[in-house]
């Protein structure tokens, strides 16, 4: 099933002339993975930010459904429809792994009875205990943080996750780890998973890979 | 609900930043605090001033007035002299419909008389034995007798034994100021062997006939030092008694007069215009005029309006300083805070939602330490603001003292009489209250949301113009 379509999406930064994309035009479905793939500049992370709503577009559509990203609230689409997972996990230091799922759980508004439960759920399911759990995120390795950081994309049940680097910062071992949650997250719970990599390791495990090219 | 509590939570983590700004907010709120209290005491002070010294008008001879007019219309002394009799008393009529004004609270007045008595007089080599304002007024066309008769209404109206000028040195003055009782100058007393229970006869110089006879219940001593050249105190031949005895007199002989000064108290300071408006309606004399106390009570009450004038200075200079203070620690505390506010906007966050967190952390912490600040300054400003006021509590404080025993009523704090005979009585302030009150506490909470506030601006602005990406880009 299509969650995204990306028509003749164009990108140049407010203050130049030059695109840093020009008329990508792609389709994602939902169960399956994905990795954008490209050299340094080709915009790759460009191109995460306007699926995720963080920028707009300067010329084309981004659908999310049948919805177009210019018409709906991007707030409220990036805190109940997509998850993001970020190379440098981007969580907040000051709160603990639980606390900082359970926010994002406050933030959409889900309506889950317990939430602390539900967090702690979701920490079994990206392979962490509740004592982790209930560590403040700088007392977590990378591995640790970047399992927290899914499952706090998660918590809200988005139908579409985007990861950029997302095992960039982490050993080989882990990276396999978190490649099969990934893996599980599309197979199983039918997430659309959009992860922007440099890793052959990575490129290999996934459904699709498309790869970026700097526009000239 | 949950923005307050991760607000919470981020003040509880956050510990070193939060406790200075804490900090900051604490000394604001002190001095706040401090300040706030010595100007609510210097404003409880001047209010306790303007009700203890309450605006009276006196009608005075306009002596120069009435000269240049004589001199004008080329009068000679005797056509002057009648001239002055004429006006030179008021009637008990006048000013009963004087005091019947809407600007009067109450009133009182003063009778003046001279009668002979069974008693030696002093032989003063003053020309008087009246009081000084009396000399020049004499009746003319009456005998005059050798002692003067003072009838006072009530002890509001016995402004020698309030300002110190008579001390009670044996007795005291009476209750009741409808009998036959009588105070007398301790020199008097002296050469004739007078003591407290003692009667005197009062004689009418036109009719030695008429005779009242008096107990003396006190005897007192002149502190006033202007008759340093004569052996004998001005007062040394008055005999101060009530009204209600003096009245008597008067209407036992239609030829006996006896001068009348009455005093207004009027209800507030702004109606002295209207007053005296509404006496000339009502026919004071062209050589009267109205005189107010009003230029007394200013004086008294300059030094400590000008304490609260300077502490409301302060007040400004600590709250701007405060401000601006506030205003660098919450730009920093948001560029420190970056980061922060590109996760949550990241997580889809609104920027409102962020602006409230950050706001109501910075609320929380400026709140509990003004509340603190509050705590502690009201302690430090029960002894500033008393060590400051200390000169002012302790003059009201021995002037009620001492006017208790100017009227022979030893070191009670306040005669129980005083209360009853006057309408007004004389309330003093024996001590500063300097505590920090429901008032201050209102005004400090309202200082310091709005202080927060404003310093919160920073963080509005920052945040709202923040883009996401752009902080998590500088970040990675």
């Amino acid at each position: 099933m299509k969650i995204l379509k990306l028509e003749n999406v164009s990108y140049k930064y407010a203050d130049g002339n030059e695109y840093v994309l020009k008329d990508i035009n792609f389709e994602f479905y939902k169960g399956k993975t994905y990795a954008v793939k490209g050299r340094s500049g080709s915009g790759k992370t460009t191109l995460l930010s306007l699926i995720s709503g963080l920028e707009k577009c300067s010329e084309g559509n981004i659908y999310f459904g049948e919805k177009n990203l210019k018409n709906i609230d991007l707030d409220r689409y990036r805190s109940n429809n997509i998850g993001i997972v970020f190379q440098s996990f981007n969580l907040l230091p000051h709160l603990t792994g639980i606390e900082n799922i359970i926010l994002s759980m406050d933030i959409s508004k889900v309506n889950i009875l317990d939430k602390r439960a539900t967090a702690i759920e979701l920490l079994k399911s990206v392979g962490l205990d509740e004592t982790i759990g209930n560590r403040r995120i700088l007392k977590l390795s990378g591995g640790e943080q970047q399992r927290v950081a899914i499952a706090r994309s998660l918590s809200y049940n988005p139908e579409i996750i985007i990861a950029d680097e997302p095992t960039g910062n982490l050993d080989h071992e882990t990276e396999n780890e978190i490649m099969k949650i990934f893996e599980r997250l599309a197979k199983v719970e039918r997430k659309c998973i959009i992860i922007v990599t440099h890793s052959k390791n990575v490129s290999q495990q996934v459904d699709n890979v498309f790869e970026l090219k700097k526009h000239k | 609900m949950y923005i307050l509590k991760n607000a919470i939570i981020s003040i509880m983590r956050n510990k070193s930043r939060n406790i200075l700004i804490g900090i900051v907010v604490l000394v604001i709120g002190c001095a706040t605090a401090v300040t706030l209290s010595i100007r609510n005491s210097a404003e409880v002070l001047v209010n306790s001033y303007i009700s203890k010294n309450e605006i009276t008008a006196s009608i005075s001879m306009n002596r120069q007035n009435f000269n240049k007019n004589m001199q004008q219309d080329d009068s000679n002394l005797e056509e002057m002299q009648t001239k002055f009799q004429e006006i030179s008393s008021l009637t008990k009529e006048e000013i009963e419909s004087y005091g019947d004004s809407e600007y009067v609270s109450n009133y009182y007045y003063t009778y003046n008389l001279s009668m002979n008595s069974n008693i030696d007089k002093a032989e003063s080599t003053s020309n008087s034995n009246m009081p000084n304002n009396m000399q020049e007024d004499r009746m003319k066309n009456q005998e005059e007798g050798d002692f003067t008769i003072i009838g006072y209404s009530s002890y509001s109206s016995m402004s020698e034994f309030i300002n110190g000028s008579y001390t009670i040195t044996s007795g005291e003055v009476s209750e009741d100021f409808t009998a036959n009782n009588c105070v007398i100058n301790s020199q008097l007393a002296t050469l004739n062997n007078l003591e407290i229970g003692d009667i005197i006869t009062i004689i009418n110089p036109n009719n030695d006939d008429l005779t009242y006879e008096f107990v003396i219940t006190g005897i007192f001593t002149e502190n006033s030092t202007d008759n340093s050249m004569n052996m004998f105190d001005n007062s040394v031949n008055s005999i101060i008694t009530n009204n209600v005895a003096v009245e008597k007199m008067i209407n036992d002989d239609d030829e006996i007069k006896a001068r009348i000064t009455p005093t207004f108290i009027l209800t507030s300071q702004n109606d002295i215009d209207n007053f005296t408006a509404e006496l000339t309606d009502k026919g004071l004399n062209e050589y009267y005029q109205v005189t107010t106390n009003l230029d007394e009570i200013n004086a008294e009450i300059n030094s400590v309006s000008n304490l609260s004038n300077f502490a409301t200075a302060f007040l400004i200079v600590t709250l701007v300083i405060g401000g601006i203070v506030l205003l660098v620690l919450n730009m920093i505390n948001v560029r420190e805070r970056k980061y922060e506010i590109g996760v949550l906007r990241t997580i889809g966050m609104k920027k409102n939602l962020v602006i409230t967190k950050f706001v109501s952390e910075l609320l929380i912490v400026s709140i509990t330490a003004l509340l603190l600040g509050c705590a502690i300054g009201s302690l430090m400003s029960v002894s500033i603001a008393n060590n400051l006021l200390k000169n002012e509590v302790e003059s009201a404080s021995a002037e009620k003292t001492n006017i208790s025993k100017n009227f022979g009523k030893g070191d009670m704090n306040e005669p129980p009489t005083m209360n009853i005979m006057q309408k007004n009585s004389i309330d003093y302030v024996t001590t500063i209250d300097a505590t920090v009150d429901f008032k201050v506490l209102k005004e400090l909470l309202i200082i310091g949301i709005a202080l927060t506030l404003v310093s919160s601006i920073i963080t509005m602005i920052n945040i709202s113009k923040f883009s996401p990406l752009t902080i998590l880009k500088e970040r990675t």
